[in-house]
């Protein structure tokens, strides 16, 4: 009798610590999915180093404007990114490094280091912020991720995720949703909100193509909610990934070579 | 004869104008206290809220950073600073502080302004502009807080309110760009514009995180003393010790030029029309006195006939005089002490006038008319008093002794 | 007449007496004088600075740039507008701004560039004097910019050092160019002081892609004595919908406030000094009268009726009165004349002041007018005629033997 007892009692509690230890590892396959799936998004357009040329279309209510340039990147933390097209603005190239970024002006054959007074504002004119284009924050390290819903809508098979900011994340949005195709992992769209969870801005991506090796959508486009007739567009034209880049390039010499 | 006894019985015997004249000394007392009052409870009081609106009355900052303040000027050791600051005499508060541009930034928009760290256990509503002027919410209450107080049209522009976040970025110590976030957990309103619109108060240690400070360093100590009077002496004396050679030590009037400009201009157009006021009632005592003397033309003749020096006659004038001045100011005192009680305590509220929020020299204005008397004032309004009626009797003194007994006997 | 002659007798007979009494009274006009002119410059010079230093009579802007300024906000056709005001009798000039960053060499700072039209500017306000260091602006030098005083410690610049600025075109550009300080602006207001950066209009023009509009129109009266308020009313029907035409005083209010209250100020200033003249002339004719008690008991005592020595005693005081404001006025105004013309210089006393957010010029103008002129001799006379009242009262009724018994 006891030993039945006994045994009984070990068998529960063996079966309780697997059962438990299977729930924890579901909730681990859970996050770890969902971190599997972010590092996959954000790898979209980053590798260990790569090479784009992208168009740039600008409608506000007072101008409309194209421009074009070329971009390296290596890591996280270097980027260097050039005008090529207008005329006007050619030459004029930015370097982040880490936490510095310098712009080097053609026109007064300059470079300046931008400082804080600067970040918030719009970046060559489009909907986009300067700070926008520095922090390019890993959406896993600033956010709390988790998906809200998978299933079919509209005719695809989508995966929904809900990202709430970490509480010490310098971002000024309180919510983010980005709904991907379930089976490619290819964003759709990326809707901002602000902390009164209105709809700030939202970014769509379309027209997937082949590029650099994989498929990827090479249009992006960014509309303010507040003002729905404007946007910013950034087209992919090139994309190359692990190419041979040397660290010098990423240096202040490098910013005046055309 | 006592001359003094004398003098004081000439004086009554023309009561009416002995009254009138001392009367007249009496209302410049009156005006010169009030003058004087007014200006050193003014000055005092606007001295006093510049020191507390950011920089103490001595302040203590990184060689070169009052001339060109940058996040890469900080002092280091601050608690050794500290420590040696407060063994003065006369200190009554230091400060830790950091001042820095920064952008702020809601989803909405993104303004860029000012902002001041502090400790917020060391700073309260007492000594701190900003704290004072809060109208809503509530202080950031621990050091470690994540929390910021935003000027309210600061607050208009960026569309948030009460618990929203913030973002602010700005450069660190080593020129890199840096942001942050905070929540909104206070508003304040000084009703200065230029102020309201711009500035923020942020936990002293989220601004050292940011800026790569250690807990020690900062951007400037504020130190605050007892008397601002006190302000020079003392920045003369820090200057030579050694333990202050690696920073530099200021004082209101290079921290805050401007209302040290104002408060000289205000001071020189208090002091002209001062100025002006003694020299009407110095001439009402001469007035009164030569008068006096000239009428007395043939008792004086009289008297030096019997014996009296010139000499003597000339100190008869000199203590009438005096004695004037005295009973001036005794009438003077009766008069201004309940007026002085009254505008000590209460004074006159212009606020209906001036409206809030008046900025004077850059530092915010409290409109009510106060006045206060330093012991030194004091002094000065009475060796002027009695200087002036010396002064003013002299000549009638002197004249006094010229008279020839002969020529005066001679006049009727 | 036969009144005069005595009285005038009288006086010349009192001899040492009269002269103090006239001294002091002179004096005591002469100081009231020039005070009167001190505090009347005081103000003027106040209001001077307010609206010919950077803000002007009357301003033009399109409705809501105040509150947000945009470079989208402009007034549209503004030169036809500035021509147009300027046909009504006005002085007009109009402004452009637009924000960015400036980058000297060791820091950066948010700015807000000033477009000036160089022609018309000296016209409305006098800015162009205000310099601490350096020249002002020149067509011929258009990368010159004059900056504010705390701009220019802020990014540690002076005198031909370079500046960067790097902002947004109206077309949606990038605009950059580089700049050297021309000059450096005393203190002028708060916002000037920490982020004005004044520049050509044609520079500024051209810079952010703007060729016709403006943000500003600044306008002041040619006669200063024209009704601000009228003018005000008369423009606004000039302008069109959509812009808001204000005085400097719905623009600052609380200076406006502020100069009432300095008026006031200025009063009461006065006033005390008049009670003080007050006390002295009192005393003075006073004294002038019981003195001579005794030669009153004897007038009567020959006849002379009251109402005879009333009118003596007044034809004395008026005389010395008249003799005294004479004094007065050519002591007194001779000295205010000076002071207006070159004022006091309190700039080594105070560097640059500013008073509510504004400016104000270091030297201190008197003001010469028919009301800081006359107004103390009326006072004057006022305050000598009711002096005697009690006196000549006193003696016109007092018997002949108690007055000669009179101590």
């Amino acid at each position: 009798m006891k030993r039945n007892q006994f045994f009984k009692f070990v068998f529960m509690v063996l079966t309780l610590f697997a059962s438990v230890n299977w729930l924890y590892a579901e909730e681990n396959t859970e996050a770890a999915r969902v971190k599997l799936l972010l590092n996959h998004i954000d790898d979209m357009w980053r590798g260990k180093s790569s090479y784009a040329v992208t168009t740039m279309q600008v409608k506000t209510q007072h101008y409309t404007r194209t421009m074009k340039m070329e971009g390296w990147s290596k890591g996280k933390e270097q980027t260097l990114f050039r005008i090529i097209e207008p005329l006007r603005e050619k030459g004029t190239t930015t370097l982040k490094s880490g936490n510095n970024i310098y712009t080097y002006l053609p026109k007064t054959d300059r470079t300046i280091k931008l400082t804080s007074g600067m970040m918030m504002g719009s970046w060559m004119g489009s909907h986009l912020t300067n700070d926008d284009l520095v922090k390019e924050a890993r959406l896993e390290e600033d956010y709390d991720v988790t998906i809200r819903f998978e299933g079919e809508r509209d005719g695809q098979n989508i995966i929904e995720f809900l990202l709430i900011p970490k509480t010490d994340a310098a971002v000024v949005w309180s919510k983010l949703i980005l709904i991907i195709l379930a089976d490619s992992h290819i964003p759709v769209v990326e809707y901002y909100y602000d902390e009164d969870m209105q709809l700030a801005r939202t970014i769509s991506f379309t027209d997937v193509e082949l590029l650099g090796g994989r498929e990827r959508p090479s249009v992006l486009r960014v509309v303010p909610a507040d003002k729905p007739d404007e946007y910013t567009v950034f087209i992919y034209e090139q994309l190359q990934f692990d190419i041979a880049i040397s660290d010098s390039l990423f240096s202040l010499s490098s910013l005046k070579k055309r | 004869m006592n001359l003094n006894t004398l003098a004081w019985r000439n004086l009554w015997r023309h009561k009416r104008r002995t009254l009138i004249t001392a009367s007249s000394i009496a209302f410049g007392v009156l005006l010169a206290v009030t003058f004087t009052g007014a200006g050193d409870y003014f000055y005092t009081r606007m001295i006093d809220a510049g020191a507390n609106m950011g920089m103490g009355h001595i302040t203590l900052t990184a060689p070169d950073y009052n001339r060109a303040p940058s996040s890469k000027k900080y002092i280091k050791q601050t608690t050794d600073l500290k420590h040696k600051m407060m063994e003065q005499r006369d200190v009554k508060g230091v400060l830790a502080r950091i001042h820095g541009q920064a952008m702020f930034a809601s989803a909405r928009k993104s303004v860029g302004g000012i902002f001041i760290a502090i400790d917020p256990q060391q700073e309260d509503a007492n000594n701190n502009l900003f704290l004072k002027a809060m109208i809503a919410g509530g202080m950031l209450t621990k050091n470690s807080d994540k929390g910021i107080l935003l000027g309210a049209d600061l607050a208009r522009k960026l569309k948030l309110d009460l618990g929203n976040k913030v973002v602010y970025t700005t450069t660190d110590k080593n020129g890199e760009i840096v942001s942050a976030i905070a929540r909104v957990t206070g508003l304040f309103q000084t009703g200065a514009i230029e102020i309201d619109g711009a500035m923020a108060v942020l936990p002293l240690q989220a601004a050292q995180e940011i800026l790569g400070y250690q807990s020690d360093e900062v951007s400037l100590l504020a130190v605050t003393l007892s008397d601002q009077r006190n302000s020079y002496l003392l920045r003369d004396q820090l200057q030579k010790m050694a333990a202050f050679k690696n920073v530099e030590v200021l004082n209101w009037q290079q921290t805050q030029p401007e209302l040290a400009g104002m408060i000289a201009i205000d001071k020189s157009s208090n002091y002209i029309s001062q100025l002006l006021i003694a020299m009407l009632v110095a001439a009402g005592i001469l007035n009164t006195m030569l008068m006096s003397v000239l009428e007395r033309k043939r008792e004086f003749g009289v008297m030096m006939a019997l014996g009296m020096s010139p000499r003597n006659l000339f100190l008869l004038v000199m203590f009438e005089s005096f004695w004037l001045a005295v009973l001036g100011l005794i009438i003077g005192v009766i008069v201004t002490t309940p007026w002085y009680v009254f505008m000590t305590n209460t004074g006159i509220d212009l606020s209906a006038a001036y409206g809030e929020g008046f900025s004077f020299g850059g530092v915010l204005l409290d409109p009510v008319f106060k006045i206060r008397l330093f012991k030194e004032s004091i002094v000065a309004i009475l060796i002027g008093l009695f200087g002036l009626a010396l002064l003013a009797g002299a000549y009638p003194a002197w004249r006094a002794g010229r008279v020839a007994p002969v020529e005066s006997l001679k006049a009727l | 007449m036969k009144i005069i002659t005595f009285a005038s007798r009288n006086i010349y007979r009192s001899g040492h007496r009269s002269i103090v009494t006239i001294v002091a009274m002179a004096f005591a006009c002469a100081m009231m004088i020039i005070f009167a002119a001190l505090m009347e410059g005081f103000v003027a010079g106040s209001e001077h600075n307010i609206v010919s230093m950077n803000v002007g009579d009357i301003q033009i802007h399109r409705q809501g740039y105040r509150d947000d300024p945009d470079i989208y906000n402009s007034i549209t056709d503004s030169q036809s507008l500035a021509i147009s005001i300027r046909n009504e009798g006005f002085n007009a000039s109009e402004r452009q701004f637009a924000f960015g960053l400036l980058a000297s060499g060791q820091s950066s700072a948010g700015v807000q560039l000033r477009g000036i039209d160089l022609k018309y500017e000296s016209t409305v306000t006098q800015i162009d004097q205000h310099l601490m260091l350096g020249t002002w602006l020149d067509v011929a030098e258009l990368h010159g910019v004059v900056i504010g005083k705390k701009l220019a410690r802020l990014l540690d610049v002076s005198l031909g050092d370079e500046l960067i600025f790097v902002g947004q075109t109206a077309d949606g550009f990038m605009a950059n160019d580089a700049f050297h300080v021309r000059g450096i602006l005393k203190t002028v207001s708060a916002s000037i002081d920490n982020a004005g950066v004044f520049m050509s209009d044609v520079m500024l023009r051209e810079l952010i892609a703007l060729p016709n509009d403006a943000h500003e129109m600044v306008i002041m009266r040619t006669d200063r004595t024209r009704d601000l308020v009228m003018a005000t009313e008369q423009l606004a029907t000039l302008a069109s919908d959509g812009l808001e035409v204000m005085s400097w005083h719905q623009l600052m209010p609380v200076i406006s406030r502020f100069m009432e209250t300095a008026q006031v100020q200025t009063f009461i200033m006065l006033l005390f000094t008049y009670i003080a003249v007050a006390s002295v002339v009192l005393n003075a004719m006073l004294m002038s009268v019981f003195e001579r008690i005794k030669e009153f008991g004897i007038m009567k005592a020959m006849g002379m009726r009251p109402w005879q020595i009333v009118q003596l005693i007044y034809a004395e005081t008026m005389i010395q009165t008249m003799l005294a404001s004479v004094i007065g006025l050519i002591i007194g105004g001779t000295m205010s004349w000076h002071l207006q013309l070159y004022g006091i210089d309190m700039s080594s006393i105070a560097e640059g002041i500013s008073f509510a957010g504004i400016a104000l010029d270091p030297i201190w103008y008197a003001r010469l007018s028919t009301e800081s002129l006359f107004t103390p001799v009326l006072f004057l006379f006022v305050i000598a005629a009711i002096a005697v009242i009690y006196p000549a009262a006193k003696v016109a009724l007092i018997r002949p033997l108690a007055a000669i018994h009179h101590r």
